[in-house]
């Protein structure tokens, strides 16, 4: 019964998840408060879900992973509520709902399914996967080569050496506004492009997904972009230091792609 | 008909010359009247601060140094003697391509700059309006503006700022873009942060924040760009609000310390900061440009900037050079065409009528023929008078393309033809 209530959970996080990316393109705070609720209902039923599996095991759930995982996303869950309760920080939610979300999903895939339910539907799936994927990796291209242009105006702007006309580079606030709205649809394509392949691992291959270093990598990756996003959001980051980071964000994916392509090909059919 | 043109500029003529020969706009009509009257068939003037100009075609027998008085007529106390010296003459092609210069701002002071060419245009309405123009003049003129276009097109002439305040405008385009809606500091009111404001407002900015130690200079920027006065001690607090500081206070120390402008740009969330330090000794503290997201140039740098796109337009107006020859080798192959295609034309169709009356006459004696027999005597005289008139033509053809010097009036050879044939003057 734990796993029904830990899924739950997830699915309510996933609110939390919808709040962020609603947020990055509209800079749109209304949705906060059902986001938040919840977010809350969700993490009482994390707290169920937990209880009842220590009452199942008789001690504290840290087995494996999938339970540090889990825990560890409650802890969090509570101590951002707990937080947002004394200081209204709601900015915090950006990074945290996302993350609580995806640790919850992944405790949430500790007993493997039955198969798919059909060919039809593993195909579509992946299909959907590598897809929105791609789509964020173009997004993050764009992003990245936006960036380059961007560190080079920098310099010659700062160098007070402005090449005359012709091949010119376009202005520094173009270049960031291209940065920020390619770094955000990536953002979400990536995002959907995570959910899917966890959910794809998971049922492919059981609980030893966690193991396979190309997930891995791309989980790190993924966790490197929303730190990215969250600092140009909070923090105000822009211009150069984002412009860096889109550039090493981008590094990151190719491994990541690396890894997946040269995965694919021994990938058994 | 030729050409010739007539005027002063600043390179031929101080300031003191230019603005007595200059013409007031009202005055124009009545000289160009004045012009028409004394021989020209059509007339334009053109008066700028740099230069005054009078062009006109004149029948041949007029001579083209009679352009001269054109200038001069008509001014009180004003002698052709006294400014002779500062005067040039041009005729015919080089009237063509002096045109086409100006048109294109190769002759102007500040190669490139973009009004020459809406004052001549005005200068070819008025003078169109006063019925002065419609003959070859008209041509040149209307294919000067196409030159130019074409020169401002293929050519990168006028690209690049070269007044300290444009480029100004210019680097805050490469951070900015736009500059609309972008908010303006000006910290000390004098004349040069005027001018770099100016070239702002006209540029989008449109929030212009006025800061100066005495309020009433402040006050009269206030009311030319509609903007707001801010009191001097505490214009740091609005630092934040602004995207472009322009200094030019007259103070002895650094009015912008670089913490001051880094707390600024943290409140502004990191959004970039444009800074103008024209003042001397400077204002704006020089640790400022190692601020992230902050924009430094002083004055030097301005200049540096402005007078490296001038050396650039230099090259560049060599290219314009290249491309003005050739146009004027085309307009001039274009108005000997229209010189002697008349003269062709009609000497085809006087050929071309005896041909038909010789073959009306005679035909009704020859009886019935075939159909191959008509078409063999309609070749046989067509042959006969291609051969005649093949000589004649391709003698003017010859000799128009050989006037190096472009003359556009009607050559001896073309009197001659239209003798021999007796050709109805058309």
């Amino acid at each position: 019964m734990s796993i029904l209530w830990l899924r739950t959970a997830a699915a309510l996080y996933s609110c939390g998840l919808l709040y962020a990316l609603i947020y990055l393109f509209w800079k749109s705070t209304r949705l906060f408060t059902p986001a938040l609720i919840a977010f809350g209902v969700g993490a009482v039923f994390h707290l169920v879900s937990i209880v009842e599996l220590r009452a199942q095991t008789g001690h504290l759930p840290l087995n494996n992973f999938y339970e540090t995982s889990s825990l560890c996303a409650f802890l969090i869950a509570v101590l951002f509520l707990l937080a947002y309760s004394y200081y209204r920080i709601a900015i915090f939610g950006i990074c945290l709902f996302p993350l609580v979300f995806f640790m919850t999903l992944i405790g949430a895939t500790e007993f493997p399914v039955a198969s798919w339910s059909s060919p039809q539907v593993r195909n579509v799936w992946l299909i959907v996967h590598i897809t929105t994927v791609l789509i964020g990796y173009a997004a993050l291209i764009l992003s990245a080569v936006a960036s380059v242009y961007y560190l080079l105006q920098e310099r010659q702007l700062k160098r007070k050496k402005v090449t005359p006309s012709a091949n010119r580079l376009p202005p520094l606030a173009t270049l960031d506004r291209v940065i920020t709205q390619s770094m955000n649809a990536g953002f979400v394509f990536i995002t959907i492009g995570v959910i899917t392949g966890v959910v794809w691992a998971f049922i492919e291959s059981g609980t030893r997904w966690i193991l396979d270093p190309k997930i891995a990598f791309f989980l790190f990756t993924w966790a490197f972009y929303l730190a990215m996003i969250f600092l140009r959001v909070s923090a105000g980051w822009r211009g150069r230091r984002i412009a860096w980071l889109a550039v090493s964000v981008l590094g990151c994916s190719i491994i990541t792609w690396a890894t997946h392509v040269g995965f694919r090909t021994l990938w058994p059919q | 008909m030729k050409l010739a043109l007539a005027g002063i500029n600043h390179r031929t003529a101080p300031v003191q010359v230019r603005e007595m020969l200059a013409f007031r706009s009202e005055d124009i009509p009545a000289a160009l009247s004045c012009m028409q009257a004394r021989g020209a068939r059509e007339a334009l003037i053109l008066s700028t601060c740099n230069r005054v100009e009078v062009s006109a075609s004149l029948a041949d027998d007029i001579p083209a140094d009679s352009l001269l008085d054109g200038i001069v007529i008509g001014r009180n106390g004003l002698t052709l003697e006294a400014v002779r010296p500062h005067l040039y003459l041009l005729e015919q092609t080089d009237a063509i391509r002096h045109l086409f210069r100006v048109a294109s701002s190769l002759d102007s002071m500040i190669v490139g700059e973009p009004q020459i060419l809406g004052q001549l245009k005005q200068a070819y309405a008025q003078a169109r309006d006063h019925g002065s123009l419609g003959g070859v003049l008209d041509t040149v003129l209307t294919r000067a503006f196409n030159v130019a276009k074409r020169v401002r097109s293929e050519t990168e002439i006028g690209q690049s700022a070269v007044s300290v305040s444009y480029a100004a405008v210019e680097l805050a385009r490469e951070i900015f873009g736009s500059l609309h809606k972008k908010s303006v500091l000006i910290v000390g009111a004098g004349k040069m942060s005027e001018g770099a404001a100016r070239h702002l407002f006209r540029a989008g900015a449109t929030e212009i924040l006025i800061t100066n130690r005495t309020s009433d200079r402040a006050e009269e920027l206030a009311r030319i760009f509609r903007g707001e006065i801010v009191a001097y001690d505490v214009f740091r607090n609005r630092l934040s609000e602004v995207d472009i500081v322009i200094a030019s206070s007259a103070a002895p120390e650094y009015v912008l310390t670089a913490d001051t402008v880094r707390r600024a740009i943290e409140a502004r969330k990191n959004q970039p900061m444009f800074l103008i330090d024209i003042a001397v000794p400077r204002n704006i503290d020089p640790e400022v440009n190692n601020l992230e997201h902050a924009f430094l140039y002083d004055i030097d740098d301005l200049q540096r900037l402005a007078d490296r796109n001038l050396e650039t337009r230099r090259d560049v107006a060599q290219q314009a050079e290249n491309i003005i020859t050739e146009e004027v080798e085309r307009l001039k192959a274009r108005l000997r065409e229209r010189d002697i295609a008349p003269t062709i034309v009609s000497l085809q169709e006087q050929l071309e009528t005896i041909r038909r009356e010789a073959i009306d006459r005679y035909r009704g004696r020859l009886g019935s023929l075939t159909r191959e027999q008509e078409e063999a005597l309609d070749a046989i005289t067509r042959g006969i008078v291609g051969k005649i008139a093949h000589g004649p033509i391709s003698e003017i053809r010859r000799q128009a393309a050989e006037k190096a010097d472009g003359e556009v009036r009607q050559g001896e050879l073309v009197n001659a033809v239209r003798r021999i044939f007796r050709l109805r003057d058309s």
